[in-house]
């Protein structure tokens, strides 16, 4: 048994701190946020250019195609260094669930043609999944994909999108007008007939995607064919999950941080208001939930490096990740008062992706059931 | 990162060693009753004659030292003989024994060599079992207002006062104490611990009648006792630490004692219940298929696995010397409050079944009745929750100006 990072997992956390604090200062990461921004899919405010030279886009694809080949316990410390942030962009849905799915259900020619550029920052994929009936099961898909002589041709939208302003492709989920099934077929998000934008308001780093009589060849098609498109999709959504736990950890960490900070140099009644036990208990509410979603999390991920049946693992680290994620900002907000939902001073950042990622890969509920199915229940 | 022991093939083989040991020596008999209280004296002394056993060959307190009895092994080797003790429903130690739990590791850290060489050998191999006298009338949560006095006199202390909240029904071979030796002294500079040797003349012992017995281990206690000291004369060598040092014994007896030894066994009262349900039908179908049934278990799940994990991170830090702050009081707050949690999971769950423990309509045998009661009295042994997040507090370094180390475990 043995709970600590190995020196290269610490010296990995260090150079992701570092770099998250000089190319994603709170200023950059309210610009990348704010709605005005949001509505603009061109505006060229994201640092992505400096994120790609770093390699960890590429962490867990395999050093053939071009990655590190990192463990899932690696990406789940860059991925908490991410969260504190929190840095939104294409780490995420392109350089993890992309690539993971691309690696379930890809042909050899995908693998050796999208996972290099994937890895490289050149491609930057979101997978566009969810509708605005919205949902993270098969049947939830509606993207309708008709032949058209040799190709496809799509037509639909999709809501919710994460990473979308920073993509250069969507994956999108799309069902077959022969058969039926659900596959996954590559377009670029510059090609005619699809169009995006950001979501204003409290959504955080969501799109919306619109597919007008969009043409797409087989060669796009995931494994080129919509038999087992889906299949590997989950699969791919499956160890994605405590990779955005890690996230969540760490979104979870600097609220905890700003947190006690802050009730140890707040005065009020000329005493800091930490030694009063009420802001005491939010504090202690918000430091359970975090240790909570870290073990739950860095247990699933191990899970994973070892070739373990993960399934109960992942779901009940997608459960209390959420979960404790969501409650950390809120009791953050106790701490905080008034000062908590000025903009400037960064909470509201993680307030905001807490309840985005509540529901991103699927809501505690939807984990709880698969929790009871992978329990045998 | 690695949550599980990592079991070489000399591991493997001890396991199967330890395996083939308890499969000889663990007796017929020797089964958890549903409420602690209702464990036999017959019983009780199987375990005690298990624990000697276990203690003879160093696996009773695997991971003391050697030279005062102790197993001297490794984290992985005492990982894997609680797991196979863990299999037959019981404990290691077997019985309750949270005096030898958490004075033994006090002693080990406080007591001269000397004392080491007397007190811990017999509490190591399992010839002795220990309670540990904290409460008083007056001191519950402010441990360190206790009244009970111990006065030096020539080569003896004498001891006058009242415990409460103590032990079990069944006896014991030490009870260690928390007292005052000097009276006129500041508070937290006038506290001293001893060993106390059970049957000294002046000692009486008085049951108590409560919900259940709780109590920190989580395992059975039985009754509870009051205990009264009447001029009880105890040697001066039975002094843990120096006179007036008693704090400062009591910061790592209650460092432990607040969660920061860390636990590796599953909660088997959560499988006991998982269990139930796959076994009971309602309606004509398994109480698991019911879904307001299944929204409850993975409530009751997902809360488990949170302790287990708790548990785990400082079970493996404790052994690993890692630096502690907050998990020891963290690890005791969230266990509480998910076990009493889990009474409320049982109610909506099992309905009256789990409120009685009657041979033909009490759930599980009657362990659910007797969680319904222990769930809420195991709140509070140990510090109240309240309590825990006050050191929570001061270890994160907002309760007080300096933030508060935790106590030393060796």
């Amino acid at each position: 048994m043995d709970l600590a990072l190995t020196p290269e997992q610490e010296m990995l956390k260090t150079a992701v701190r570092r770099f998250v604090q000089q190319e994603y200062p709170k200023e950059t990461l309210l610009r990348i946020a704010s709605p005005d921004d949001a509505t603009d899919d061109t505006t060229p405010v994201t640092p992505w250019d400096r994120l790609s030279s770093t390699g960890w886009l590429g962490t867990l694809i395999p050093e053939e195609f071009g990655g590190e080949g990192g463990s899932f316990t690696d990406a789940g410390v860059l991925f908490e260094e991410l969260g504190r942030g929190p840095v939104p962009g294409p780490h995420l849905s392109s350089g993890v669930l992309t690539a993971l799915t691309i690696l379930e259900g890809g042909t050899p020619q995908q693998k050796s043609d999208w996972l290099p550029q994937i890895a490289s920052g050149q491609m930057r994929v979101a997978p566009a999944v969810t509708e605005p009936e919205y949902g993270w099961f098969e049947e939830d898909v509606r993207l309708a994909a008709s032949v058209d002589g040799d190709n496809y041709r799509l037509n639909g939208s999709k809501s919710f999108v994460y990473d979308g302003q920073s993509a250069t492709h969507f994956l999108c989920a799309a069902r077959f007008q022969g058969t039926g099934e659900v596959g996954l077929i590559m377009v670029p998000t510059d090609g005619p007939g699809v169009a995006s934008r950001g979501l204003p308001g409290f959504a955080w780093n969501l799109s919306e995607v619109r597919l007008s009589e969009v043409r797409a060849g087989a060669a796009d098609l995931l494994g080129g064919t919509f038999a087992g498109g889906w299949a590997a999709l989950e699969r791919g959504i499956a160890k994605s999950v405590p990779v955005l736990c890690s996230f969540q950890v760490g979104g979870c960490q600097a609220v905890y941080e700003l947190s006690v900070e802050y009730s140890r140099t707040r005065i009020q009644f000329g005493t800091p208001i930490g030694r009063f036990q009420r802001v005491q208990d939010h504090v202690i509410d918000l430091v359970n939930a975090l240790d909570a979603a870290r073990w739950t999390a860095y247990e699933a991920l191990w899970k994973l490096d070892t070739g373990r049946e993960a399934a109960d693992g992942i779901h009940l680290a997608k459960v209390v990740g959420s979960e404790s994620y969501y409650e950390a900002c809120n009791f953050a907000h106790e701490v905080h008062a008034g000062v908590g939902s000025m903009t400037e001073y960064g909470l509201t950042l993680h307030t905001a992706a807490s309840r985005t990622l509540y529901h991103y890969l699927g809501d505690p509920k939807f984990h709880r059931r698969r929790l009871a199915e992978a329990l045998g229940l | 990162m690695d949550f599980e022991p990592r079991y070489t093939q000399e591991q493997e083989e001890f396991r199967q060693q330890v395996r083939a040991w308890l499969k000889e020596n663990v007796p017929q008999g020797i089964e958890h009753p549903a409420d602690a209280i209702d464990l036999t004296e017959g019983q009780y002394q199987l375990r005690r004659d298990l624990g000697r056993k276990l203690g003879a060959r160093g696996w009773l307190w695997p991971t003391a030292p050697t030279e005062f009895g102790g197993g001297g092994l490794d984290v992985d080797r005492a990982v894997v003989i609680e797991e196979e003790i863990d299999s037959y429903g019981l404990t290691n130690p077997p019985y309750y024994d949270s005096g030898g739990r958490l004075g033994g590791a006090s002693i080990l850290v406080w007591g001269t060599q000397e004392q080491k060489q007397v007190f811990l050998p017999p509490i190591f191999t399992g010839g002795v079992r220990t309670w540990q006298l904290l409460s008083e009338p007056e001191a519950g949560s402010d441990l360190a207002n206790v009244k009970t006095t111990a006065i030096r006199d020539g080569d003896e202390y004498v001891i006058n006062g009242q415990k409460i909240f103590v032990g079990s029904s069944l006896g014991c071979d030490y009870m260690w104490t928390i007292t005052v030796t000097d009276p006129e002294a500041k508070r937290h500079e006038n506290l001293g611990w001893f060993m106390v040797p059970w049957g000294l003349p002046g000692i009486t012992v008085q049951p108590m009648n409560l919900l259940i017995s709780g109590g920190e281990s989580g395992a059975g206690s039985g009754v509870k006792n009051t205990v009264f000291f009447d001029n009880v004369r105890v040697p001066a060598f039975n002094l843990i630490g120096a006179e007036n040092e008693g704090w400062k014994v009591a910061s790592t007896h209650l460092e432990l004692e607040h969660g920061s030894g860390g636990r590796i066994a599953r909660n088997w009262l959560v499988d006991r219940l998982f269990e139930h349900c796959r076994g009971t039908t309602r309606r004509g179908q398994p109480l698991t298929k019911d879904p307001d049934v299944r929204d409850r278990l993975i409530d009751v799940y997902v809360e488990a696995e949170i302790v287990r994990l708790f548990n785990l991170r400082n079970y493996w830090m404790r052994h690993s010397s890692a630096d502690m702050t907050y998990e020891g009081p963290q690890a005791s707050l969230v266990r509480k409050t998910s076990g009493l949690r889990l009474t409320r999971a049982m109610l909506d769950i099992l309905g009256p079944s789990g409120l009685t423990h009657d041979s033909d309509l009490g759930a599980a045998d009657g362990h659910m009745e007797a969680h319904a009661r222990a769930g809420i009295v195991a709140v509070h042994p140990g510090g109240t929750r309240e309590i825990q997040k006050v050191i929570m507090a001061r270890r994160i370094g907002i309760g007080r100006e300096v933030r508060e180390k935790a106590g030393a475990l060796s």
